[in-house]
């Protein structure tokens, strides 16, 4: 299984990529809304996967990027991670089409918990 | 409006002094007049009374003389031998004793015998015509009275009586035109001279009035008892022949005696005309009198002279006129002490009020340390009081209002700073938390460095629990508030919490409030504060103390009187000292061990709570405890964002 992971901050992504390569997905990093977007793009085949976006980025944030993808691909599960999670980031997520929502910093047994709770990913992964 | 008051005072206490100052002088001096002058004219009344007793007693005297010598021994004997020597004798000696200014004896036809004076041995037989002689002789008995002596009969008597009689007139009031007068009057007497029962003569003798001084001194000086006023007797005596003063000791302006000068017409009129008595003032010679006036009549009652007596009625009237002076004085006097009174008073009660204004403008010009002076007793006094009360107030809820300005400029600077630190940490936090677990997760790992690991991994879970303190408090969370029941809030709470006080061995009890209303408010958010204030509760207690809560219904202490709800946090433990009472909202502020509090969570509850309206108050003594309330409206309006 894929996950598309996108912040701006490569020790955030790195971060992400070792955590969740040691479970066994295929982890594809973007660093912006537009890199994110090419990523998704070139991914052709139908293959599930999940993305894993960061609110706070420059130019485009987050939730325009939740926006297209929904409005593309509204079958794609996405969690939200934010660094200064306020209820009002929660919910916007919330009603975009967030999955879940996970405050950073976490720990690999916080993310990875999250990731699972996530269906798709109960169905699709296989170790 | 000052000036008004004081005058107002003044004036009034101006007004009172002048009205009982005048009432006082009109009814005194009407009294004092009526009385006085009243009173002076009944005395003078009585005077003229015992005047005419003395007028009259004088004659009488004049006839007991008389007739003592008729019927002295020896006497009727020298009459009958026309003993010439011998009567003279009784005669000049009667006529000293009985001071007469003549006498003498005539035959029982009315010849002369003999009379004292220079024509004392008669040559020519001579016909006495004095009216009381014949009188006598005619009735056989003893006469006395006033009788009129042409200037011939004086003549006869005695030259010089004549002289003394003549009484010069002034030449304008003169109705007879003689330019003088001539006739004398007499206090005389006649008694009949017995000789067995044959009357063989008759003795009379008399007191020639005209500028007779014994009388009307005597009067004065027995009735008025030589009372004088302003240099002169009060009392006066005359003796009129028709209207002329031939005897008085009333006083020209040139202090000679008034002789010769008349009454006035309208006495006249009625004393001498009418035969009234007169008692009434009257113009005398050149000043006012009090004065009685009554006719003498001879023995036949014909009106021919008038006997007065006067007293000055200056006397009498200055009594009022010196009280009335008297009286003005003393309401001047009291005008003047009602002014300066008036002036003490008004100092006494405006100076007060004025300090009252003055510090007024004083705190609206911003001091709130106004000069007020010395507190006054009664009412006013309790209007400085509460003039101070409320200055205190005032500077009460300007440093509460300034504190809480301080507190919330406070609050967002530190808010904004930890948001941004808070989410530039976290991204790196990620990293270390990330490589530091998954390096935890190799089996292959070295025991020391294993522990090396777990160190970082906790100290970055308590940079990451900092970060999230810091977060919670920067975060304006809106408000997510639902009606809530506020006991089952706090149950929950202390349920989380219960395992943790047991391990401490402090007893948490919630004693909840009954019948309390639902409260609107977000759940989560009062719930961290709860937790904060009970956590903080237990950090402060050792094994053996209590964390009690309660909840009450209750009004706000401050500001409108809303409804609420009170929740009161109270422990048995350490306290807080007093020093630090005022820091403990203070974001940052910690008594706690490093890593063991960030010093944010009043601070953050305090943000909470106002956000909801509401206030939270603490209450501790060091050592004994601390006890902190947060109250809540039941309807939350907003409150700052
Ligand atoms: N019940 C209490 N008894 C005694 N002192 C208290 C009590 N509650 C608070 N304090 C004092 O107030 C300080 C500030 O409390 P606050 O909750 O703001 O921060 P903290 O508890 O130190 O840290 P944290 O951010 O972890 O809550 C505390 O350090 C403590 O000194
Ligand atoms: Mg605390």
């Amino acid at each position: 299984m894929k996950i598309v992971v996108v912040d701006d901050e490569e020790i955030v992504l790195r971060s992400c990529r070792k955590i969740l390569e040691a479970e066994g997905f295929e982890v594809l990093m973007a660093t912006s809304v537009d890199d994110a977007l090419d990523t998704i793009d070139t991914q052709n085949e139908p293959t599930p996967f999940l993305l894993l976006i960061d609110v706070k980025m420059p130019v485009r944030d987050g939730m325009q990027l939740m926006r297209i993808v929904k409005a593309r691909r509204p079958d794609l599960p996405i969690i939200v991670m934010s660094g200064y999670p306020t209820q009002e980031t929660i919910q916007t997520a919330g009603s975009l089409g967030a999955a879940h929502f996970i405050a950073k910093p976490f720990t690999p047994d916080e993310l990875l918990s999250i990731v699972f709770s996530v269906p798709e990913v109960k169905k699709n992964h296989n170790h | 409006m000052l000036f008004s008051i004081r005058s107002k005072l003044i004036a009034s206490l101006l007004a009172v002094a002048l009205t009982v100052g005048a009432v006082s002088l009109y009814t005194g001096v009407r009294l004092l007049k009526e009385h006085v002058v009243g009173e002076a004219a009944n005395r003078v009344r009585l005077d003229l009374n015992a005047a005419s007793e003395m007028y009259r007693t004088r004659g009488k005297t004049t006839r007991m003389a008389l007739n003592i010598t008729s019927l002295g021994s020896g006497f009727v004997q020298a009459v009958a031998n026309r003993n010439h020597p011998e009567l003279l004798y009784h005669l000049r000696h009667m006529a000293q004793h009985a001071e007469l200014d003549f006498a003498g004896i005539t035959t029982d036809n009315s010849l002369m015998l003999c009379r004292i004076g220079p024509h004392e041995a008669v040559r020519v037989p001579e016909t006495n015509e004095i009216l009381l002689v014949r009188l006598a002789l005619e009735r056989k008995a003893p006469v006395d009275g006033t009788v009129i002596l042409s200037r011939e009969m004086l003549m006869r008597e005695n030259p010089e009586l004549a002289a003394k009689a003549h009484i010069p007139l002034p030449a304008k009031g003169d109705p007879s035109g003689t330019g003088a007068e001539t006739s004398g009057m007499a206090l005389a007497a006649a008694v009949p001279i017995f000789d067995g029962n044959a009357v063989i003569g008759v003795l009379y003798g008399g007191k020639l009035l005209n500028r007779s001084e014994t009388i009307v001194d005597t009067v004065r000086d027995t009735v008025f008892q030589k009372e004088t006023y302003k240099n002169r007797s009060v009392g006066t005596a005359t003796i009129f022949l028709n209207d002329i003063r031939i005897a008085t000791n009333v006083l020209t302006p040139e202090g000679r005696r008034a002789i010769g000068t008349r009454a006035s017409a309208e006495v006249k009129t009625a004393v001498l005309d009418q035969g009234r008595n007169w008692t009434e003032r009257a113009y005398v010679v050149d000043d006012w009198c009090i004065t009685a006036y009554e006719p003498i009549e001879d023995i036949n009652g014909h009106r021919i002279g008038m006997l007065y007596v006067g007293a000055q009625e200056k006397k009498y009237t200055d009594i009022p006129k010196n009280a009335l002076t008297l009286f003005i004085l003393i309401t001047a006097g009291g005008m003047v002490l009602a002014v300066s009174f008036g002036f003490v008073l008004a100092n006494r009660i405006m100076g007060p009020v004025q300090r009252l204004i003055e510090a007024s403008r004083q705190v609206s010009d911003g001091s709130l340390q106004p000069e007020i002076g010395p507190i006054q007793r009664g009412e006013f006094g309790v209007l400085q009081g509460t003039f101070k009360e409320m200055v205190a107030a005032m500077e009460r809820r300007q440093a509460d209002s300034e504190d809480k300005i301080i507190q919330s400029a406070k609050q967002a600077s530190v808010g904004r700073l930890a948001a941004g630190v808070a989410h530039e940490i976290n991204n790196p936090l990620t990293g270390v938390l990330t490589y530091t677990h998954m390096l935890l997760r190799r089996k292959d790992l070295d025991a020391e460095v294993r522990t090396d690991l777990e160190t970082i991994a906790a100290a970055t879970e308590r940079v990451r629990k900092i970060v999230k303190g810091l977060l919670d408090f920067a975060r304006q969370t809106q408000l997510d508030p639902e009606p809530t029941d506020i006991n089952r809030i706090i149950s929950g709470t202390v349920a989380l919490l219960e395992n943790q006080a047991l391990v401490k061995g402090v007893a948490v009890k919630f004693i909840p409030g009954e019948n309390l209303p639902l409260v609107t408010l977000d759940r989560n958010q009062i719930q961290s504060v709860m937790i904060n204030l009970v956590i903080n509760a237990l950090d402060a207690t050792t094994a053996g103390d209590s964390v009690r809560i309660f909840t009450a219904a209750g009004v706000s202490g401050t500001g409108a009187a809303r409804k609420g709800i009170e929740i009161t946090v109270a422990d048995t433990g350490a306290g807080v000292h007093p020093d630090h009472l005022g820091k403990l909202f203070d974001p940052f502020f910690t008594t706690k061990a490093v890593g063991q509090g960030t010093g944010l969570g009043l601070s953050v509850s305090q943000g909470i709570v106002q956000r909801h309206g509401g206030q939270i108050r603490v209450q501790s003594e060091l050592n004994k405890g601390t006890r902190f309330f947060v109250w809540l409206p039941v309807t939350h309006t907003g409150g700052q964002p």
